[in-house]
């Protein structure tokens, strides 16, 4: 039996009328997007196209004329604008606060924690979405250089925690996650004034705890076959945290700031079988025949800069430039000609512009436009298991859209609208 | 075989880098060389035939097989690749000295093939490096065994042949007497004596000991008849596991000692925890215990001169690597530098001076001693039919002051050629814009 209730009649029509004043909540009206060219990414390009964008997804795309246009959709006139599906960076250290540098030293105590700064204990654990500290500025420029979707990883620590995906539909973070947690991410640092303070020692301690983690899931399989009769496993919460890894497979990526980096990850992948993907790798160029036959998923960094240990680095400043502009901007492009899959990313770079900087001078540097647009669309959301709702204009899947007029790519272009979750975004 | 460089960056300039040849392919014919054998003594107006990486024939007058690359050394003189027993060039770490006892901290794992001192040392002859963990702490980590194939990719450096080896680290460096305290400072760290040092080393190898222990049980149960359902593997310990090597034979230590009572002390611990020691760094004192060091069979590897430097290293005198090599010590002059690297042949001449050696013993301390201190005799360290083919070739003898390293070859390969090297730099110099604005000269 049904009974009839005006008063939530009453609340729900005050909803639609607060949402249809107010842009920008999280269901979004219907478009209408017309009169654009559309780079689907999935498909042959479409001259003159269509996108019916309706509660967050795309509802419908395809050849202007083919398509019905709702009675209820706002009509957006793309003419001269070309759409593409939201660019995805697959790692980026967002929307974290870095701890604020100290005053200067004054009681001896101070002094002493000025000396050795404690780093904070690794935990593996740790889900970088506890720590979100959304910026509306960071995100604007984002999306003005065609990014609505970005990996978000912790940045500090050797084993750094968890990282969550996001659109960057807001400024809070709750509404914008797309997969959480997604992957453990690890980097061969050291912890300054204590354990492990070499590379070699980061090394052995990474292994230790693989190790630990190995004994810890064995020993409590044993135990739980005798629950009776057997005293119960110590318990060691870094060791379980890192459980679903070794055992159950779940991603863990390692940050590659060279390449030796990457053959030290490689071996360390080898020996837990890990379900490894590699980061960063400006320096994967240099390691593209085992690259190639490892198939592992690759997220290059778009950052130019030559390492630390690079040769350029060594041998002065005029040296490292020219590494710099010349040598490291062509990592893509050689990478796609060895035939070595990647998704690009814009990690270590400082902001959007920085980013679209750094597309433009990979493809300066023999990168196909084709080949950085799906190294930024398809190949990240295939990587991250989301393929299925991003990376490509299609029925079904999350409304990001990217209106340029021009080529994406190109210097002069410019990004007139985004829609992130289907609402056009403000910036 | 290497047949090309994967990483050529003459374009750029300034890098001698661009020099690295190795386009003949591991084979090639050395003639009319002064060849100085180390085992077979000196051949005047001879040739090597290396074919595929290996000398094949030394003699005089050696016909080249059809195409093979010739190389025309009259007038010099060709002596195996140098070998320097204890470095720690090409390595993304040196230290993990947070702790005293690190053995799970390999330098093998952290290689890094881009480090420009290889370059440096290939342009002294020198042609396979001992590259080791610090000093910072009594057991620091396992080392590695290199070739100086600059430009290729370091798992490709590494010798595999050679014997697993463990630093060790005794005296002022581990009990840090030369650090600065400072106010809030790290704390000290245990221990802060030699007798501490000992006792620390000696403890962690009986606990090695009831780690293999635990590993002999589970394994005994675990392969019975009827093992256990509750039974489960004991705790992989890496630090232990390497340890746990050391007594079974599949590493040796390599220990850093200055004075000699410590270095004794050393020698009796070893015998009783039964584990080998290949060989004592440093071993200022070591002419004070000779005896004791021929009775064991250990060698040492050591600075020529420049003692003096520390309070441990007041009582070293530069007759020390001359009378240990005289009375039975299988001695090697070590660089311990990414710069005397360049002119380990330079540190090996002064034991003629100091200690007395001969042309012959001198060289042998930069060759086949420390070839056999890193178990590597048998491929390296002499020019010997069947040897690897690494080789270097000096403008005159090099106990000679005036001589100097002009081409180095590792397997057959050529990885430094001075005039090319030189040739090469010019050009880029003129190509670069600094080389332009006068810049680079």
């Amino acid at each position: 039996m049904r009974r009839f209730r005006p008063h939530l009649v009453l609340a729900l029509a005050g909803i639609v009328i607060a949402s249809a004043a107010a842009e920008g909540a999280d269901v979004g009206p219907t478009y209408a997007l017309i009169n654009l060219k559309v780079v689907p990414v999935s498909g042959p390009i479409l001259e003159k196209g269509t996108i019916i964008v309706r509660d967050g997804l795309v509802e419908a795309v395809g050849p202007a004329g083919k398509i019905t246009i709702p009675e209820d959709a706002e009509i957006v006139d793309g003419e001269g604008l070309t759409a593409y599906p939201g660019l995805i960076s697959a790692h980026t250290n967002l929307f974290l606060e870095e701890a604020a540098s100290p005053a200067r030293p004054q009681s001896p105590a101070e002094f002493a924690a000025a000396v050795a700064p404690p780093s904070p204990p690794d935990q593996p654990g740790h889900e970088v979405f506890d720590q979100l500290k959304p910026k509306k500025a960071s995100i604007d420029g984002f999306l003005k250089a065609g990014i609505t979707t970005v990996l978000v990883a912790p940045g500090r620590g050797i084993f750094q925690g968890q990282s969550v995906l996001l659109n960057l539909n807001g400024e809070e973070a709750g509404p914008m996650v797309v997969r959480n947690p997604v992957a453990l991410h690890l980097n061969f640092t050291t912890a300054r004034g204590s354990y492990p303070s070499s590379l070699m020692g980061t090394i052995a301690y990474i292994r230790q705890k693989f190790y630990d983690a190995v004994h810890g899931a064995t020993v409590r399989a044993v135990y739980a076959k005798n629950l009776k009769g057997m005293k119960r496993p110590a318990y060691d919460p870094f060791a379980m945290a890192l459980v679903p890894f070794v055992r159950d497979k779940r991603p863990v990526v390692f940050q590659c700031n060279n390449r030796e980096e990457i053959k030290r990850a490689l071996t360390i992948i080898e020996e837990f079988k890990l379900n490894g993907w590699l980061s960063h790798a400006n320096e994967a160029w240099r390691e593209a025949d085992l690259l190639k036959k490892t198939k592992l998923p690759l997220l290059v960094t778009l950052d130019a800069r030559p390492p630390r240990s690079s040769l350029y680095v060594n041998q002065g400043e005029e040296l490292r430039k020219k590494a710099e502009a010349e040598i490291y901007p062509a990592n893509a492009a050689n990478l796609a000609k060895s035939g070595v899959p990647f998704a690009l990313t814009s990690l270590g770079l400082a902001d959007g512009p920085a980013f679209l900087k750094a597309v433009q001078a990979a493809i300066k540097a023999g990168l196909s436009r084709e080949d950085a647009l799906r190294a930024l669309t398809i190949r990240p959301a295939e990587y991250l298991g989301v393929a299925a709702e991003l990376g490509t204009l299609e029925a079904g899947k999350i409304a990001n859209i990217v209106l340029a007029k021009g080529d994406l790519f190109d210097e002069k272009t410019e990004i007139v609208q985004v829609f992130v979750d289907g609402v056009p975004a403000k910036f | 075989m290497p047949k090309k460089l994967r990483f050529l960056i003459l374009a750029l300039g300034t890098l001698a880098a661009a020099s690295v040849s190795a386009e003949a392919g591991g084979s090639l014919l050395i003639k009319n060389g002064t060849l100085l054998t180390v085992t077979r003594g000196v051949l005047v107006k001879a040739d090597i035939l290396v074919v595929d990486g290996l000398i094949r024939k030394i003699g005089p007058s050696l016909d080249a097989p059809p195409g093979l690359p010739v190389v025309d050394v009259s007038g010099k003189y060709v002596i195996p690749g140098i070998i320097d027993s204890h470095t720690h060039i090409a390595l993304d770490g040196t230290n993990e000295g947070s702790e005293a006892i690190t053995p799970e901290a390999d330098v093998g794992r952290v290689v890094n093939a881009d480090d420009v001192s290889i370059l440096t040392a290939l342009s002294g002859g020198v042609t396979m490096v001992h590259t080791m963990h610090g000093s910072a702490n009594p057991i620091g980590g396992p080392n590695v065994v290199l070739k100086m194939k600059w430009g290729r990719p370091s798992e490709e450096l590494v010798v595999p042949q050679a014997w697993k080896t463990l630093k060790f680290a005794l005296g002022e460096n581990v009990k840090q007497s030369n650090r600065t305290i400072q106010i809030g400072g790290p704390p000290p760290r245990y221990p802060q004596t030699r007798m501490g040092t000992n006792a620390v080393i000696r403890r962690e190898f009986l606990r090695a000991k009831d780690y293999l222990a635990e590993w002999e049980r589970y394994e005994k149960l675990r392969t019975s008849n009827n093992p256990p359902p509750t039974l489960v593997p004991p705790r992989k310990d890496l630090r232990l596991e390497v340890l746990a090597d050391v007594l079974r034979g599949r590493m040796v230590a390599r220990c850093h000692a200055y004075v000699a009572p410590e270095t004794l002390e050393f020698l009796l611990l070893s015998k009783e925890l039964g584990f080998k020691v290949a060989c004592f760094e440093h071993a200022w004192e070591a002419y004070k215990i000779v005896d004791a060091l021929a009775e064991a069979n250990i060698g040492i590897s050591v600075f020529a001169d420049s003692w003096a430097y520390k309070m441990e290293a007041a009582e070293g005198i530069a007759y020390n690597a001359g009378y240990c090599a005289k009375n039975g010590v299988l001695v090697s002059i070590n660089s311990d530098s990414g710069e005397r690297i360049r002119r380990l042949f330079n540190e090996a001449a002064k034991t003629m001076k100091y200690g007395g050696l001969g042309e012959d013993e001198a060289l042998a301390l930069i060759t086949i001693n420390p070839a056999i201190q890193l178990g590597v005799d048998k491929i390296v360290g002499s020019l010997e039919i069947g040897k690897q083919a690494d080789i270097a070739v000096f403008t005159g003898h090099p106990m000679s002051a005036y001589a100097r390293c002009d081409m180095t070859i590792i397997e057959g390969d050529v990885y430094f050629d001075r005039d090319r090297l030189v040739r090469e730099r010019e050009e880029a110099v003129q190509i670069s814009p600094a080389g332009k604005r006068g810049g680079l000269r």
